[in-house]
């Protein structure tokens, strides 16, 4: 369902993303893991087509990003990591916008806000203009506005920056009962804890290139002899990458 | 004191940074210069022009270019007084970094004389570009020599001050007393001091005793009326007096005037130095309160429901979501106060107009002005797309992800802000002409050209104001009025101009002929019909080139963005 291939960003002559192939099927929570500057954020971005590629393919639901951007858009959703939306509008008018940009029937529009607005506990501040509302709140918007098409794909760069631990647990078990239904989730975390909980494979990202890629066991494995956690295994595997 | 300096580093640095090593090419740089340039050389041949013309005027010529200054100086305090007023908003109350500096040990007054530095750069630097040519003009007709220039680098730091201060004052007061709970009420404020800043800057002028000799009894009496100030407590009268003094080799009390300008920069300084730290914190816990509103504005919303019907589903959606950001902020819609006391100006100068008193023909000097006003209406739809068309695409500020992780084309975005602009400045361009040519009592002809030259201008206004804004969008701003006072704002002016110019240049042969034809019935071989049509094809044409070129070049410019 994504597919990256050889993909890299250049910035100058940083190399932020550099060479990087993978590819996550339908149905999977892919966890996207990196120590800061290593390039998670560049890959989000060039994968929703906020950023051009300097090399390489993005390829969603089988759509070019570069070249059918408005198809594979269609199909994704993307939660950022700072949630900047319109401070003017309503939660309930911001949800509308979104959903008519997605070309959405109004009366299947009307109904998914609804839905989504319970679904994350902010029905009682629908009407209450985006600047009223907290960071998590904003943070549960944003989650929203992303699923308000019932996207195939969930793009994901660090959901739970400001959340309670209430909101951290909605989001956990939503982004589980939408894998089960079929999306695919490709999220991006400095979260060990969260990686660990909820993702079915893993990949880490150092210094734009991927170091390892697999499910939870082949993580272990490629670190054998490391004692069991993930965070252990995750220091290990950077650690050795800088002294090479 | 060193602590002044150490404030102001950050913003030094910044734009050094920003200047060396940001992302602007150096050729783009270098032909943005080349563009300053051949701004400047066309604002002073022009000036110049106009100054010889008054040159011929015999003994007049002075006391004219002394009221031409004295307008020139009028307008830029009052453009600065409100700049000014715009940016003590933002850099004293809004900032971002307000929270890092005043949680640190800053020493209030420092922190507040390297604000008013920073407010003073950044609401000047425009007056500052736009003056030289205009100084460097009167110096090449009148000679004023080493000692003019001199007057003039020592009058200008004290000149830009004055206002700073005074606006700084003026905020602080406003963010104390109001219940500032909410940052727009100020604003609303801002917007009426500014309507009367304008209202008074033309009442002070009084442009009507420039052709009213009569009025006077007497010549020397008209002389000596062109020769003073109409309001001489004004620190811009001052600064002309100096001038006048170095220009006109008239005797004029340089010392005196110069004392006094150099007293008020540096009493208001120090004045508001001491009102703000009184104030200050006050002031700032106030503005930091929570700006919460719930919408209560269902009516409005069925309304504009309504009237977007026609647009396709996206289009709309994004029209809705911009006018209702532009209707809830104050920033945008009280600076329709200010579009309100342009338009009354503008249209009270056509009803004083004395025109029966000219020596020319009645009926020509009409069309004279009338086709001076199609220059002018322009002008003023430009000033109005750089406030609002301008702005467009940066006040999607950091929401701009919202866009471009959507299914739509970048390009629908931009047409849609270009009809949205559109719409209100094509009814404001066309009332202004109409209104003003129903006043003028001109011919149907030209009321018919000039209605159809608006019509065709109003699009390539729209289209620069959003292409260039596109070109130059500021995502990142503290308040959505400093958006058209960055350079892009400068640029969409000049470009704006030059279209405006060269439509109108286009139109002024078929009003010559048809002018000539009006006064010598059966001279003019071709018929009124095609005269006009002929030029507004070629106007049209004109228009067609701007309006793709904007917005096919602001689209180019977005996609870049993406690196």
């Amino acid at each position: 369902m994504i597919q990256l291939v050889n993909l890299t960003k250049h910035y100058g002559k940083l190399a932020a993303v550099d060479g990087l192939n993978l590819e996550v099927p339908a149905g999977q929570i892919f966890g996207f893991l990196g120590p800061n500057g290593a390039g998670k954020t560049t890959t989000i971005r060039v994968m929703m087509g906020i950023l051009k590629p300097s090399a390489g393919q993005v390829l969603l639901g089988g759509y070019d990003v570069e070249r059918d951007a408005v198809n594979a858009k269609a199909i994704s959703g993307f939660i950022p990591d700072r949630p900047f939306i319109y401070e003017k509008l309503s939660g309930a008018e911001f949800l509308d916008f979104v959903g008519k940009l997605h070309r959405l029937e109004s009366r299947r529009l009307r109904h998914r806000i609804a839905q989504l607005l319970d679904l994350l506990e902010l029905t009682p501040w629908k009407d209450e203009l985006v600047e009223s509302y907290s960071h998590g709140m904003k943070q549960r918007l944003v989650v929203c506005a992303s699923l308000i098409h019932e996207p195939r794909i969930l793009i994901i760069d660090e959901p739970m920056v400001g959340m309670d631990p209430k909101g951290a647990r909605t989001l956990k078990d939503l982004f589980r009962a939408l894998a089960d239904k079929g999306t695919t989730v490709f999220l991006s975390t400095h979260s060990i804890g969260v990686a660990e909980e909820i993702c079915h494979r893993i990949g880490i990202i150092q210094q734009g290139r991927l170091i390892a890629c697999g499910t939870m066991a082949e993580i272990h494995d490629r670190a054998a002899g490391k004692d069991g956690n993930l965070e252990s295994v995750f220091l290990e595997l950077t650690r050795e990458q800088i002294t090479d | 004191m060193h602590s002044i300096p150490l404030l102001l580093w950050p913003v030094w640095r910044s734009w050094k940074n920003d200047l060396l090593r940001g992302q602007q090419s150096w050729g783009r740089r270098a032909a943005l210069l080349a563009l300053a340039i051949a701004f400047w050389l066309g604002t002073y041949l022009t000036i110049r022009r106009v100054l010889r013309y008054f040159e011929t005027v015999y003994g007049l010529g002075p006391s004219l270019a002394y009221q031409l200054l004295l307008l020139i100086l009028l307008t830029f305090l009052s453009l600065l007084l409100f700049s000014n007023l715009v940016t003590a908003l933002s850099t004293f109350f809004l900032a971002r970094d307000l929270d890092l500096l005043l949680s640190a040990p800053t020493r209030l007054d420092a922190f507040y004389f390297a604000r008013l530095i920073a407010t003073t750069v950044n609401s000047s630097w425009m007056v500052l570009f736009f003056s030289p040519p205009i100084f460097a003009a009167y110096a090449a007709v009148f000679g004023g020599g080493a000692a003019f220039y001199l007057w003039v680098l020592l009058i200008l730091p004290l000149f830009l001050i004055i206002p700073a201060a005074l606006g700084v004052l003026i905020t602080h007061l406003l963010v104390y007393w109001l219940p500032a709970r909410r940052i727009r009420d100020i604003l609303f404020f801002i917007g009426l001091f500014a309507f009367l800043i304008l209202y008074l800057a033309f009442r002070f002028a009084q442009p009507e005793r420039l052709v009213q000799p009569e009025s006077f009894g007497h010549f020397m009496q008209y002389l000596s009326a062109m020769e003073t100030p109409s309001a001489p407590f004004l620190p811009s009268s001052w600064s002309a007096e100096i001038l006048a003094g170095a220009l006109f080799k008239r005797p004029a009390e340089q010392g005196f005037f110069f004392a006094l300008l150099a007293s008020y920069a540096l009493f208001l300084p120090l004045a508001t130095s001491w009102v703000a730290s009184a104030v200050y914190l006050a002031g700032w816990s106030k503005a930091q309160e929570s700006r919460q509103g719930r919408r209560r504005t269902e009516r409005l919303d069925r309304l504009l429901e309504r009237l977007t019907r026609p647009f396709p589903a996206v289009t709309r959606a994004l029209m809705l979501k911009d006018i209702k950001t532009f209707l809830r902020d104050t920033t945008q819609w009280s600076q329709l106060f200010l579009l309100a006391a342009l338009v009354v100006v503008y249209l009270y100068n056509f009803k004083v107009l004395p025109l029966d008193r000219s020596p020319m023909p009645a009926g020509t000097i009409r069309l004279i002005v009338s086709f001076a006003n199609l220059a002018l209406a322009g002008f003023v739809l430009s000033a109005i797309a750089v406030r609002f068309a301008f702005p467009a695409v940066s006040l999607e500020g950091k929401a701009f992800w919202i866009l471009q992780t959507a299914p739509i084309a970048l390009g629908s975005t931009l047409w849609s802000k270009f009809w949205l602009n559109f719409a209100p400045l094509l009814i404001l361009g066309e009332l202004l002409v109409w209104v003003s040519n129903l006043l003028l009592r001109v011919p149907p002809w030209m009321m018919t050209l000039s209605l159809t030259t608006m019509f065709l201008m109003t699009f390539g206004i729209a289209a620069i104001g959003v292409g260039i804004g596109a070109i130059y969008p500021k995502f990142n701003f503290d308040n959505a009025a400093e958006i058209p006072t960055s350079f892009g704002g400068a640029l969409c002016m000049i470009f704006s101009i030059a279209f405006i110019g060269a439509a109108v240049m286009i139109q002024a042969w078929p009003i010559y002929q048809l002018a000539v034809a009006g006064l010598q019935p059966g001279r003019s071989a071709v018929p009124q019909f095609w005269i006009i049509a002929s030029s507004s094809i070629a106007v049209g044409v004109l228009t067609v080139a701007a309006v793709f070129l904007s917005l096919r070049l602001g689209l180019k410019s977005l996609e870049q963005l993406k690196g």
